[in-house]
């Protein structure tokens, strides 16, 4: 049993027209025992930056706490708010600062970056537990669902979607996925995030 | 040469390796094969044979290619998990199962059928390999109606379940992997008998197994009575397999509810288990067993 | 110079006489039609030993095996499945019914139960009621029917994706309205395809060439068959069911 399966979650990110979405299953486990139906892994960095934490629980605490004080400096010292690829590049060094002993997590993150005309332009990445960083421009996944996360993804996105469409989209892979996958599941929370807004709803999942 | 008495003279199974192996060079087919045999194909012999690879320990080349928790690499995977229980009372017998397979973490199937229906009056119950469970029992059905040929009456369910596990300890130490119950109504009343392939046989009154057989068991202690009604024994038949599923990872999917009674038995339903979470048995909207009900808006 | 100390060395050797050829297959039952498909790359490691080698296979006008796994042990037990449905029909005059060629395929498999044939099995094929039917194994026989099921390297990817879109799970229907049970042919195709397709694009073991077996009931139409390039009749007897095979091309990077 690999140490990324045991507390099990999936996270996934994937880019509309002007939007993107997040979105993970809320289970936390104890290898084949489900303790809790309402773990969150995704936080808000910014308001127009979310950023997903599959893996280890205890990890998923630490980084949030680590990255909540990184961000916060950044924002302090530069005087504006981080863009998304900074955050990445960010997360990155902060995983690869512990290259031989890493954090068991893989994160994923979404959001919408400034251009410099002032418009928004959907950004998502993911990076594995040492911080290689994966700037698609489709969808990323990870967790103990991502097998299955890449393949409904596959068969469901297409580019452009509405925010209304994207949701159902994301929606339908993470319910799809995890309902093949032993670790995650136990419901779902999807973020849709535009550029004047955020929605947040939480799925009714199989409770299996 | 492969008679029954020949057949039970041993239990060692280094010679009944060896007697498999010399079946293999003699011919891997009987003429049976040639035809249908009646059905019987392979088991014309008298007994299946099986081919064993020519090493010196065919059971640890075994090991090494199909157990998947000595190594998840291994590439033949059997699919494990499982919740499984069954219990006696006054209206006869109840066997309740989930229907998931997982293999490592994927949910291979949510639609197994877990309760081997072996004739009217027999029931058997699947945890293990599902190859073992499905192939044995089936096995054991022909031999039960070879006996009510035979002896005009029907097999009993204390036979049955030792000619099921005098035949797994036989080959005892070669890989085979079930923890079955078997279950049905005899001259003596309704019975249930625990058969696992370690050779284990025991007789009781309520039984659970599998990775969820804890969760199960929680629930069931608590519900059971010697003089439930039927409606009520049911139910907590369900309500256990639904207790499992839901906390154990590889247990869920569906809940197959069988009633043993004096005329054989009944098959009561197919429930979806997370319809039972959120809608209950009768699929009233937001009157199922889940979480929210119990706790209402208190968390 | 070898290091001659080592030679007295005890030195350990393993019999394995296993590997794993990737390939993905998958096969989907309809009301009176069945559809079986692989993709044709046959791989070891990283390494494509070959870019056609077939998968599925026509055992008789109404039923399709599709094998996958280790290579050789999958056309080896197809060399003997369809051993034995000759034998049957010298001895019975007829084709052996799908259900039976199921439990056929259970006892041989478990008779290799202590050196298992390392290949998972796809029956597909019309019942004798004209029903279309989809019976998975596993390398030792366990068996179940069902009416869709994917099996292989990219099973994970594309088992999820059909369970959308063949059971429609999580998916509400409209009020008033229920899924249907099962979806038409052409519909069915157009979803293997795009099956193959995704898993192709993320899986690389699966790609170069997909091969699809159609089998329709007897008396059924083509149902919009025809409207597919590379439409083959396989036919050979006058039973009444008939049997199509397509092929396309897969990525092959």
């Amino acid at each position: 049993m690999s140490i990324m399966q045991y507390n099990g979650g999936s996270v996934i990110a994937m880019v509309g027209k002007d939007c993107v979405a997040i979105a993970s299953d809320l289970r936390l486990g104890n290898q084949a025992l489900g303790i809790s139906s309402n773990f969150q892994k995704i936080f808000s960095v910014t308001d127009r930056i979310y950023l997903g934490l599959p893996g280890l629980a205890t990890d998923v605490t630490t980084l949030r706490e680590l990255f909540r004080y990184r961000v916060n400096m950044y924002t302090i010292k530069e005087e504006r708010e981080i863009q998304p690829e900074t955050f990445a590049h960010l997360v990155s060094s902060t995983l690869y600062e512990h290259r031989f002993g890493p954090y068991f997590i893989e994160p994923v993150m979404a959001g919408l970056s400034k251009t410099p005309s002032g418009s928004f332009k959907p950004f998502i990445a993911a990076t594995d537990l040492i911080g290689c960083l994966n700037f698609a421009k489709d969808f990323v996944v990870a967790g103990t669902a991502s097998e299955k996360l890449y393949g409904v993804a596959e068969g469901l996105w297409e580019s452009d979607l509405e925010p209304e469409d994207l949701f159902e989209t994301i929606s339908q892979t993470m319910l799809n996925a995890v309902d093949r996958d032993a670790y995650s599941g136990w419901g779902v929370v999807v973020h849709v995030i535009t550029k004047d807004k955020v929605v947040t709803r939480t799925l009714k999942g199989r409770m299996d | 040469m492969n008679s029954f008495a020949n057949r039970f003279s041993t239990t060692d199974h280094l010679r009944e390796l060896k007697r498999a192996q010399a079946n293999i060079e003699d011919d891997e087919f009987s003429d049976a094969a040639w035809g249908s045999e009646a059905g019987f194909g392979s088991l014309a012999k008298g007994v299946p044979t099986f081919s064993v690879p020519a090493v010196p320990d065919p059971s640890a080349f075994l090991r090494l290619h199909t157990d998947d928790h000595a190594d998840p690499k291994c590439r033949i995977k059997i699919q494990h998990g499982t919740t499984t229980l069954a219990f006696r009372y006054k209206g006869g017998v109840i066997v309740a199962v989930d229907s998931r397979a997982t293999a490592g973490s994927y949910v291979a199937s949510g639609t197994v059928k877990k309760v081997i229906e072996i004739n009217p009056y027999l029931l058997g119950t699947m945890a293990g390999g599902a190859a073992d469970c499905q192939y044995w029992e089936t096995y054991l059905g022909i031999h039960c109606r070879l006996h009510e040929l035979r002896n005009r009456e029907r097999i009993s369910v204390s036979a049955a379940s030792k000619y099921l596990s005098n035949l797994v300890y036989s080959y005892k130490g070669m890989g085979l992997s079930m923890g079955t119950m078997i279950c049905g109504w005899d001259k003596t009343g309704p019975a249930i008998f625990y058969v696992d392939s370690d050779g284990t046989r025991l007789k009781g009154d309520l039984f659970s197994v599998g990775s969820g057989s804890t969760f199960a068991y929680g629930v069931l202690d608590q519900g059971y009575r010697w003089d439930l009604p039927d409606e009520e024994a049911q139910e907590l038949g369900r309500r256990s397999i639904y207790a499992a599923g839901h906390r154990d990872a590889f247990s869920g999917n569906t809940c197959n509810l069988y009633h043993v009674k004096e005329d054989g038995w009944h098959f009561i339903g197919n429930y979806d288990i997370s319809k039972l979470h959120y809608d209950g048995p009768d699929n009233v909207d937001g009157a199922g067993y889940g979480y929210d009900v119990r706790v209402g808006t208190r968390s | 110079m070898p290091d001659m100390v080592s030679i007295g060395q005890p030195q350990q050797r393993q019999f394995n006489p296993y590997s794993e050829n990737g390939g993905t297959i998958l096969a989907i039952a309809g009301a009176n039609f069945s559809v079986i498909a692989g993709d044709t790359r046959q791989s070891e490691g990283y390494n494509i030993q070959t870019r056609y080698a077939p998968k599925v296979f026509r055992l008789t006008d109404k039923a399709v095996l599709a094998v996958n796994g280790f290579a050789a042990d999958g056309s080896m037990f197809v060399k003997k499945v369809k051993q034995r449905l000759e034998w049957y029909r010298h001895a019975h005059a007829k084709d052996m019914p799908l259900r039976a060629i199921a439990r056929l395929i259970q006892t041989m498999l478990y008779s290799r139960r202590f050196f298992p044939y390392y290949v998972y099995n796809i029956l597909g094929g019309i019942e004798e009621d004209g029903s279309g039917a989809v019976y998975s194994f596993d390398p030792v026989g366990s068996y179940e029917r069902e009416s869709c099921r994917a099996a292989g390297a990219a099973q994970s990817l594309v088992q999820p994706f059909l369970d959308n879109q063949i059971y429609f799970k999580n998916q509400r229907p409209p009020p008033g309205t229920s899924n249907p049970t099962h979806l038409p042919l052409h519909e069915v195709l157009s979803l293997v395809i795009d099956s193959f397709t995704s898993a192709t694009e993320r899986h690389i073991e699966v790609g170069d060439g997909l091969e699809i077996f159609v089998v329709l009931a007897k008396g059924s139409t083509t149902q919009g068959l025809e409207n597919f390039a590379n439409v083959q009749e396989m036919t050979q007897t006058r039973e009444g069911e008939r049997m199509f095979n397509i092929r396309r091309n897969l990525k092959r990077d």
